[in-house]
């Protein structure tokens, strides 16, 4: 966890929205069928090597022992397995190769992105501000979120409340009410000092990130363009 | 110029209790005024009236006036303040609306649409008037409480207001970073802006303010002239219910507590010679060291001891991780320091059982829908006679069927302390267990750790607070980096 603002990412904020998109569509959604299986095995590459340049290597060593894993599972073992245990290793195989490049181009983004480049690419975008604020809190909070649930799982450590220890059934509950009032209070916090800065003030904001496209930005526009195109082709011939 | 003439104020969600009563007070331009008093005294409130979350985020009842250079702020809504007025508030936690320090010091510029290039340069200058080079371009999440509130000063500084409020500002921040604030609040004063500061922790302040108001149940039952301050003495404070003033630092506190008691040998050192003056009953600490993912030791002790049935304060520089070496000995952080108590080896996972540590925020370990409940789950053996009996100690017993989470900071720092006493635990840590108390409330808990320590507990608190090592510490340990 060092230095995320640090880290600049070559991409613009706004091919990394359409990364996501492709993203879900090709591969988690598996639209196109098996024409576009190639396209496929690129897309589940590519969130590795974006996370790669990034310096995230440790996300990136981790996704790909859990990919080789799923592979070596559904190539090597699912043929010789049988009944329920092949149900279920299809089910496994399928829902991490499908969901796992998804996930990594999410981290990517959002461990990347600063909350103003972001908020600078939706406002090109004129998306209207009802939807950009709320979004960008939302990278505000998930660490907030994070940090607040590290010390509340610490407090019930030291008080012997857990899995396995005393009042497990409880234990949801006993996580969950320091956690939502925390939050609440902290959001309650957050808006009073963001109002006392002007957020809101004016329709129009100025931004001093720059964003801009460059020439990666074009070649994962070459890219997605030529797998529509090809899909397209495919579907119509 | 701020005047606020015959000022009522109710909170809609608290009708039966009148936060402002009659206040009439006149601040000139370029003073610097420090408001206190005890907690839920009105003064938080005086500077949301100023600000404008009162009416905008806070709802109530309001008679009277109130001008800023001579216009009725009734007349004007929360934005006309942007620019004129900034704030900076208690938790360094939930200031912030960006995760990156820059975009946070632009934040407030770019909402007023300011010019790209005004922005930059005004950043310039604030980042070379506060010296804050080495937190630019950082993630938020990962700098000091200190470091944070630093940040937060300067996105105030950025906008160029004539007027800055401060409510409880250094109350979450160790004695190192309440100097750095004094550094900030006077480099404000230099430059002449008005100045309101509400605290209860007036040490690093007091020779600063040009004014003292002290506020007692919404009134104004004092207001001081510079030349009546300077010469106030601790005895005077403690009349009107207010903190020390004395500004010391923890390697002082050492020192003073050293000289008091010449003839006792005594560990200042955290690495601390191991020996002559060892004994059995003593409880050792040996090989506490921890290190981030990012490699750097921040916990480096080799050898310590702590007496048994006393209480310990450990203090230090910030960011020397003061709050690891509670974690680690506590148990929940894991690690391979080791512990003897009473001749029996305990690693982290049985300290875990013998060790109860109050957290600096006690929102994170109340678990339960009532104050009883969160006394019973503690016990090793729920027993309703006695938890009453714990709530009567900490001065609770009027609260036991209340939410946790509905009662006021000093009261849940209280709760928590009555589950330590209901673990049985032997040992009891405590993560700066004054900061944001009053006067009152710091006694309180001073005179309940007095009362475990007669029971037998060893104590061992992190704290900056001289006044309550005063009160209650026996030992003081230095720990530096």
């Amino acid at each position: 966890m060092s230095g995320n603002a640090s880290k600049k990412s070559f991409l613009d904020p706004r091919t990394k929205l359409l990364l996501v998109l492709v993203e879900a569509v090709l591969v988690l959604a598996t639209a196109g069928g098996e024409r576009l299986f190639w396209f496929r095995i690129l897309f589940t590459v590519l969130p590795f090597l974006l996370l790669f340049t990034a310096g995230r290597y440790k996300s990136c060593i981790t996704g790909g022992i859990v990919l080789g894993i799923t592979l070596f599972l559904q190539y090597a073992v699912f043929p010789k397995a049988q009944g329920g245990l092949a149900m279920i290793l299809l089910i496994v195989t399928s829902v991490i190769t499908r969901f796992l490049p998804a996930y990594l181009i999410g981290a990517y983004v959002i461990q990347t992105t600063k909350v103003s480049e972001f908020k600078a690419a939706m406002e090109k975008m004129h998306m209207p501000d009802e939807l950009t604020i709320p979004m960008c809190v939302m990278f505000r909070f998930f660490p907030t979120v994070r940090e607040e649930s590290t010390s509340i799982q610490a407090a019930m450590k030291m008080r012997g409340i857990g899995m396995g220890g005393r009042k497990a059934s409880e234990m949801p509950e006993y996580r969950l009410v320091p956690m939502i009032s925390c939050s609440a209070k902290i959001g309650e916090e957050l808006s009073a000092a963001a109002l006392t800065r002007g957020l809101g003030k004016s329709r129009k904001r100025t931004n001093i990130c720059r964003i801009g496209f460059g020439i990666f930005d074009y070649l994962i526009f070459a890219l997605v363009l030529a797998t529509c195109v090809y899909w397209i082709t495919g579907v119509i011939g | 110029m701020i005047q606020f003439e015959k000022v009522n104020f109710t909170y809609t969600a608290n009708p039966e209790e009148m936060s402002l009563r009659n206040i009439s007070l006149a601040i000139k331009d370029g003073e610097c005024v420090l408001l206190t008093g005890p907690s839920g005294c009105g003064k938080s409130t005086l500077l949301r009236l100023l600000n404008g979350l009162i009416p905008e985020f806070y709802d109530g009842d309001m008679t009277g006036k109130i001008f800023i250079d001579g216009t009725d702020i009734s007349e004007k809504g929360i934005y006309d303040f942007v620019g004129k007025i900034g704030t900076v508030f208690q938790n360094p936690r939930s200031q912030f609306f960006n995760v990156d320090t820059t975009s946070e010091l632009a934040f407030g510029c770019e909402n007023m649409a300011i010019p790209e290039a005004e922005i930059l340069s005004r950043m310039e200058g604030t980042v070379s008037a506060f010296r804050i080079e080495k937190l630019m371009d950082r993630n938020i999440f990962e700098l000091s409480g200190g470091e944070k509130q630093k940040i937060a000063c300067a996105s105030i500084h950025v906008l160029g207001p004539d007027i800055i409020l401060l409510d409880e500002p250094s109350a979450n921040l160790d004695y190192e970073a309440a100097e750095n604030l004094r550094q900030i609040i006077q480099c404000w004063k230099e430059e002449g802006k008005t100045i309101l500061i509400a605290e209860h922790r007036i040490n690093y302040v007091w020779d600063l303010a040009d004014r003292v108001v002290i506020f007692e149940a919404g009134r104004v039952v004092h207001d001081f002239e510079k030349k009546e301050i300077s010469s106030f003495t601790d005895e005077q404070c403690r009349g009107y219910k207010l903190r020390s003033l004395k500004r010391i630092s923890p390697q002082e506190i050492a020192f003073e507590k050293r000289n008091r008691a010449e003839n006792r040998k005594k560990n200042i050192n955290a690495e601390g010679r191991e020996g002559n003056d060892f004994r059995k009953e003593d409880i050792r600490l040996e090989g506490f060291t921890y290190a981030y993912k990012s490699g750097e030791n921040v916990l480096n002790i080799r050898k310590m001891q702590i007496k048994r049935a006393k209480a310990t304060a450990i203090v230090g520089a910030n960011g020397a991780g003061k709050t690891t070496f509670l974690e680690c000995l506590c148990g929940i952080r894991k690690n391979k320091g080791k512990m003897w108590l009473d001749g029996k080896e305990y690693d982290s996972k049985a300290r875990l059982k013998v060790i109860f540590m109050v957290m600096q925020d006690p929102n994170h370990q109340l678990f339960t829908e009532s104050v009883l409940d969160e006394v019973l789950i503690s016990m090793p053996e729920e027993n309703e006679e006695r938890a009453k009996q714990i709530l009567s100690q900490v001065d609770l017993s009027d609260f036991a069927d209340r939410h946790p989470m509905s009662l006021s900071g000093g009261q849940k720092q209280r709760v928590a302390l009555a589950c330590a006493i209901a673990s049985e635990c032997p040992i009891l840590l405590l993560d700066e267990p004054t900061s944001g108390l009053d006067l009152t409330h710091m006694l309180e808990v001073a005179e309940i750790l007095n009362q475990l320590k007669k029971q037998g507990r060893t104590i061992i608190t992190v704290t900056h607070d001289s006044e309550f090592i005063e009160k209650c510490c026996d030992e003081v340990i230095v720990y530096g980096k």
